[in-house]
């Protein structure tokens, strides 16, 4: 029987630490993945607890991805040198609010963490070719002010809230501050992994936390799928005028967003 | 997380009458009227952020500004005939993937709701839903009552057109299940001394699959609340929503095939109280998306 709901293999060894946390699920073009990915493999990130999954994830079949079986899983990485926590999950279907305050529970009395960031996609109707902006939802205002100098971009938004804003809430009742991190990523790009979206997080994050990490796979990701999508323009009138009109500032219908996220879909699945 | 009362008003044993979603939303829009047209004056919530996903947030210039969530709120009013107090839920807290209220969280909810019953004086509480049953949707619903104690239950029957549920065809001897709230608010209430009846407009029941509300068994149901409390209610609003229903639902029942509807226009000859062993498989003329997946909730036989 489960004993807990966390099972924690080792309590990390951070000084006054950051927490960064992304969903396996609901992550357009897999930012949130990417980064965590990245930053487990590049600072030797070592896992160090979990939350159970009973009670929070659905037991009554499984979740594919890409053929594969997916099995929800809630853990904590810890990168000591660079004294960051690390908390990657798939989004729970039930009592959200528990699951919530148990990765702040475990984040502030086993690590002493001081202020946590999440990292999701903005889906935008922004061509591929334009500078990404970096938006953001803090908290609290203080911690807002503090990274006045970080080139982020507030986000104004009213709506069915993401997973991250019900976690900055229930942060803020707790008193931690916290910023949700949204690139904006072309609609078109949402369904597969977006490298310059990724990048843009991370060069905030190598900013941030001094990390001084080599950012040229992601560089490499998008330039390669920037060719093959102007490949694809030079090959396709009707792609080359989609993505055109995007550039020009205009709209696309809901046909036109579809056949074009089709296509390229199709174009940098093949590659990938 | 509990109660949070923004006054406290003095009311001399009052009622309380609850109301949440469910089938047709009968319940909860016979609850709505009535507390609209009394006026009923709003005074306290539910803090209920742990029984529910939020609905709505609202970031502002890149700061988290609101969350919102489901709200379960208090009114109340002073009648000349009985002082009232309302709590009206905008949704019933689930667990797992189910519609309707069930398990701990359910459970909680219940008892949250009748600390406030309590401490406010209340000896009675009534909660209102759906009863599905053989009633022709041209018919006038009756209202089918399931009550805690036998002193309610012998004053139910002189409730207008309102009967005990093992009077109702094919229930034999009044036994089923009232799913989510509206029933569970009863056991609990039942478990610490408090009196309670649930009051349920019939829906037929090839209409208890579709999202759609049913506003004239509500109406039903706030006739039975207009005699109790001894009052006149404005059902203006709501004779606007009911003919917009009523229309809908003739466009599904002109589809019905000719043997359809006269199988299921003997609804119309026999008395729901004393027989009605006619069913009909009607829902696949309703419109696709008025379908509703989940659990059926309401109330049910055995």
């Amino acid at each position: 029987m489960e004993k807990g709901p966390f099972e924690i293999h080792r309590v990390p060894r951070l000084e006054a630490p950051c927490l960064i946390v992304s969903w396996r699920t609901n992550d357009p073009g897999d930012v949130g993945s990417q980064v965590t990915e990245f930053l487990i493999e590049k600072l030797g990130g070592q896992e160090v607890a979990e939350i159970r999954p009973l009670g929070f994830f659905p037991f009554g079949g499984v979740r594919f991805k890409d053929d594969l079986v997916q099995v929800p899983e809630s853990k904590f990485w810890a990168c000591e040198k660079q004294s960051l926590l690390i908390f990657r999950s798939d989004e729970p279907a039930f009592e959200h609010h528990t699951f919530l305050n148990l990765i702040l529970d475990f984040a502030e009395s086993h690590c002493h963490v001081k202020e946590f960031y999440t990292v999701n996609g903005a889906i935008s109707s922004i061509p591929h070719s334009r500078p990404r902006r970096l938006l953001t939802a803090f908290n609290q205002p203080e911690f807002k002010t503090s990274l006045a100098g970080y080139e982020l971009e507030g986000m104004s938004w009213e709506g069915p809230p993401a997973i991250s804003s019900y976690l900055l809430w229930v942060a803020r009742r707790r008193g931690m501050p916290g910023v949700s991190l949204w690139p904006e990523i072309p609609f078109y790009l949402a369904a597969v992994q977006d490298a310059e979206a990724a990048k843009r997080v991370l060069f905030f994050l190598n900013h941030r936390f001094n990390l001084t990490l080599d950012l040229g796979r992601f560089e490499i990701g998008a330039r390669v799928q920037n060719e093959r999508i102007a490949q694809l323009r030079k090959e396709d009138a009707e792609t080359d005028q989609w993505v055109h009109r995007l550039e020009s500032g205009e709209n696309l219908n809901e046909e036109e967003q579809l056949e074009l996220t089709r296509d390229i879909y199709d174009i940098l699945r093949k590659v990938s | 997380m509990g109660i949070q009362f923004y006054q406290r008003p003095k009311l001399d044993h009052p009622i309380m009458i609850v109301g949440w979603p469910g089938i047709g939303n009968i319940g909860i829009i016979a609850v709505n009227t009535l507390k609209g047209s009394l006026k009923a004056e709003e005074f306290g919530e539910i803090e209920s952020w742990e029984f529910f996903y939020p609905q709505r947030v609202s970031i502002q210039e890149g700061l988290l500004e609101k969350l919102e969530f489901p709200t379960h709120k208090f009114y109340f009013c002073r009648l000349e005939k009985k002082d009232v107090v309302f709590l009206i839920g905008e949704e019933q807290p689930s667990e797992g993937e189910r519609m309707y209220a069930r398990g701990e969280k359910a459970y909680r909810m219940a008892n949250l709701v009748l600390d406030a019953a309590v401490e406010l004086g209340c000896q009675r509480v009534y909660t209102s839903g759906a009863c599905v049953s053989m009633v022709h949707h041209q018919m006038k619903p009756k209202v089918v009552a399931v009550t805690s104690t036998e002193r309610l239950r012998e004053e139910v029957q002189g409730y207008p057109n309102t009967i005990l549920m093992s009077d109702l065809a094919r229930r034999g001897e009044g036994e089923g299940t009232i799913t989510g709230l509206n029933g569970l608010l009863l056991a609990v209430a039942k478990k610490r001394g408090l009196e309670g009846l649930c009051l349920m407009g019939e829906i037929p029941d090839w209409l208890s699959g579709v999202l759609l509300p049913y506003p004239k068994a509500a109406r039903a149901v706030l006739e039975v609340f207009g005699g109790i409390l001894g009052v006149d209610i404005d059902l203006s609003l709501l004779e606007k929503l009911e003919k917009q229903i009523e229309e809908m639902i003739e466009g599904f029942y002109a589809k019905f095939p000719p043997e359809t509807k006269e199988e299921y226009d003997q609804r119309k000859l026999v008395s729901q109280a004393t027989s009605g062993t006619i069913t009909v498989q009607a829902q696949i003329y309703v419109d696709d998306r008025f379908k509703k997946g989940g659990d059926e909730g309401g109330e049910r036989p055995v």
